[in-house]
């Protein structure tokens, strides 16, 4: 955990759960595993408070507990780990790509599951069913059966799963584990790391739940009926056969969905759109037979792809020939080919793929950052990886004063790097090769740092703006409920002018510019995370090879 | 050893000029003696965010999950919230916001023993708990006794002010009062906060603070009893 992660992960930490959720996970962030009673002692905070955040960030699954590790019979100890944070920044692309692949529902079950960490079944489709029907016309509602059905599509393509029951977590409750048929480790020590929800054979099985009935529309009523209304629908809680079972929503799926998109859209743009259809049904072939962290899919042979294409596509056969060998041809690799069985085994090269797109986003950062020039030195460092002072030069066909310069700023910034090879064992400076090099993965985690501080600032000059700005944004709100309550009475249009009038144009102006700041650094932080997507993907896959 | 011979001058440093390409007469960039500044002049600005229609469905979707997340009992604020001026709403102010939807009972079987909250705190996250743990009932009890002396002392004050033309008849109303109350006051057991204790004459939904357009709810003062 970096300062710069720690930092991102407060801020996320308060604007969603508040500002002690955010002292307790920090306080979690910075020290490590604690058991209750030192984060009480640390963070000063009262008993009741602290329950509560641990309760809110485990969850969210922001926080695991195991028994401690004195032994059977010491306290309860916490770990948070900063990526299941990190997350959060990702939400809105979740949402919309459920939104994108299963429609309103399904983009309301995934946001649901968002805002409550877990849920089970039955509550979920209970609360989307109410939610869609207040959205509806009057007298129409939506039946739970079609909210079933795409909770089941959801679970079917992986991504939802259920939470890992605690086998092993706590002594006393392994005989009662959640799932039906608990796997074959609850008298096997406590291991370091803790399971994957998919070590567990039952994570992709929907139970049988009865369910029957549709939405509730909430009436527009009086605050205190609409509560008591509430209240009674809670009330009436009847089992419905999956207690216990709670799913949550499968990151590494929509993950996985999120890179093959990138490399789909990357041939689209260096390519053509047929090509990226090519390659777009390779990848819907191999969805289910790689594995998430394979380098490549398992080969596909040209008969195969040219029958599961999309006939709206109109693709001959020699043509699809000739769009494979441009694929394998180019210098992106996408594309590999693996044999010459069946008309040609292709795969799709994963994290070569990764690989080259995280290139592509250093050199347009340096590009971006110092100029066409600074990136050509930098595009040639990568391909040539190590040159002297005067091969730079002489190379990149800048003359030597400015490539001095650029190739020093671009060392002081640490992107490129300085090599001695000596040739006396003591390193004379005269006697001494000096060659600037760039190593792609260090260089990628540092932006990747860059980036979260980056988004770290966005937040908190948001955050500030909104500060600067509170008793007009509070007064705009109070005018705004005033007018909403004097349209539903029915009133007249001066009353509405008068009431409107009450906002000084001035203000209105000052209203308008915070609102477009706001928008514009949300927007922000919403396209850095697409970078942090990308750097981070890298990073995995290397790290996992090597 | 080596750089002795070499570095007579004033301008010695630890690697070979001519390597690294500084040649003799040129002159160096003018050493720095002081912080570098807070916002550098950038030379190249950085690239307009990218518009459409995707990113404004995320943006919105952005700020209303920001939006619906402030509103679930999962967001947690320190029981003194500070406003710049005191008001005399306060006081009734804050069980709104408790109330809403404070009623979240996690599933305790995937929580460590020791997380689990008995007492009904203000924060209300046992609140429901608290509904069907019959430990409580007899503190429900209590308070159902304590609204109804309130209740009592606030019929007697307003037969003081309506004067006792019809006692009879009020009499039985009062009774009538007294069992509605009691539905209400199980109903209304969720409100049971610190407010009620205070001995309010006033019930909650119909206060008004005065900071709405159109107050025309003092009207309402004298029949808010029902």
């Amino acid at each position: 955990m970096t300062a710069q992660e720690v930092r991102l992960c407060g801020l996320l930490l308060r604007e969603h759960f508040g500002e002690v959720v955010e002292k307790v996970g920090t306080h979690l962030l910075k020290g490590g595993a604690q058991n209750l009673r030192t984060i009480i002692h640390e963070t000063g905070i009262s008993l009741d408070l602290v329950k509560k955040s641990l309760c809110v960030l485990v969850q969210h699954g922001a926080c695991v507990f195991r028994s401690g590790r004195k032994g059977a019979g010491s306290p309860a100890e916490y770990q948070t780990c900063c990526d299941r944070i990190l997350r959060i920044l990702r939400y809105p692309r979740y949402i919309y790509t459920a939104k994108t692949l299963y429609g309103d529902t399904g983009e309301l079950i995934i946001e649901e599951l968002l805002q409550r960490g877990h849920m089970t079944m039955s509550g979920t489709i209970k609360t989307v069913a109410d939610r869609l029907t207040q959205n509806m016309e009057e007298g129409r509602s939506m039946d739970y059966s079609e909210v079933s059905s795409a909770f089941f599509r959801l679970v079917e393509t992986h991504f939802l799963q259920r939470c890992p029951p605690l086998a092993g977590a706590e002594p006393k409750d392994s005989s009662t584990p959640a799932a039906p048929a608990p796997p074959g480790t609850p008298a096997a020590p406590v291991s370091t790391a803790p399971p994957t929800p998919e070590s567990f054979p039952d994570c992709y099985k929907v139970p049988h739940v009865t369910l029957v009935g549709r939405g509730k529309r909430q009436l527009a009523s009086e605050d205190g009926e609409d509560q008591r209304n509430a209240k009674k629908a809670k009330m009436d809680s009847q089992t419905h056969g999956d207690e216990g079972i709670c799913w949550q929503v499968n990151f590494e799926r929509f993950h996985l969905h999120f890179r093959d998109q990138a490399i789909i859209s990357a041939v689209a743009n260096k390519l053509d759109q047929t090509s990226s259809e090519i390659v777009r049904t390779m990848l819907r072939m191999s969805e289910v037979t790689t594995s998430p962290t394979a380098t490549c899919t398992k080969p596909l042979s040209a008969n195969e792809i040219f029958r599961s294409l999309p006939t709206s596509y109109n693709i001959p056969r020699p043509i699809l020939d000739q769009y494979l060998t441009l694929l394998i041809d180019d210098p992106m690799e996408f594309v590999g080919k693996a044999g010459e069985s069946g008309g040609g085994m292709y795969v799709v090269n994963m994290h070569r793929a990764l690989a080259n797109l995280a290139r592509a986003t250093l050199e347009s950062v340096v590009q971006e950052r110092f100029g066409s020039r600074s990136a050509r030195i930098f595009r040639l460092l990568l391909r040539k990886r190590h040159l002297e002072q005067k091969q730079v030069e002489d190379f990149a066909m800048i003359p030597a004063k400015e490539a001095k310069d650029m190739l020093y700023t671009l060392l002081s910034q640490n992107l490129v790097q300085l090599q001695e090879i000596p040739k006396t064992p003591d390193y004379a400076p005269s006697r001494t090769f000096y060659l600037y090099t760039v190593n792609q993965l260090p260089t990628a985690r540092m932006l990747l740092q860059n980036c979260y501080k980056t988004v770290a600032n966005l937040v908190e000059r948001r955050l500030f703006e909104s500060k600067e700005s509170k008793r007009l944004l509070e007064k705009s709100q109070r005018i705004e409920a005033i007018l909403a309550s004097l349209q539903a009475s029915g009133a007249e249009p001066e009353q509405l002018t008068e009431v409107e009038e009450m906002i000084t144009a001035p203000e209105k102006q000052q209203l308008d510019a915070l609102r477009l700041h706001i928008n514009k650094l949300d927007s922000a932080e919403n396209q850095v995370d697409e970078t942090i997507f990308l750097l981070e993907s890298y990073i995995n896959s290397t790290a996992s090879t090597s | 050893m080596a750089g002795r011979g070499g570095g007579r001058g004033r301008r010695m440093m630890t690697f070979s000029v001519e390597a690294v390409g500084i040649n003799r007469g040129d002159s160096l960039p003018p050493s720095i003696q002081q912080p570098t500044p807070l916002f550098p002049v950038m030379e190249q600005k950085p690239l307009p965010l990218t518009v459409g229609e995707e990113e404004e469905y995320l943006l919105a979707l952005k700020q209303e999950f920001r939006g619906a997340m402030k509103s679930l009992p999962c967001f947690i604020q320190p029981a003194a919230a500070h406003r710049d001026v005191e008001r005399y709403s306060d006081k009734y102010h804050s069980t709104e916001q408790t109330d809403a939807l404070t009623d979240w009972t996690p599933d305790w079987k995937r929580l460590p023993k020791e997380l689990r909250v008995k007492k009904p705190s203000r924060g209300g996250v046992s609140a429901a708990v608290s509904r069907s743990d019959k430990l409580q009932s007899g503190q429900k009890k209590k308070k159902v006794k304590e609204k109804e002396e309130v209740l009592l002392k606030l019929e007697t004050l307003q037969k003081k002010e309506e004067g006792q033309s019809s006692e009879d008849e009020e009499e039985e109303g009062e009774e009538k009062k007294k069992k509605q109350e009691e539905e209400e006051a199980e109903g209304e057991e969720e409100y049971d906060e610190e407010e009620f204790e205070e001995e309010t004459d006033y019930v909650m939904s119909y206060f008004d603070n005065g900071e709405e357009f159109g107050g025309d709810s003092d009207d309402n003062m004298d029949e808010a009893i029902y």
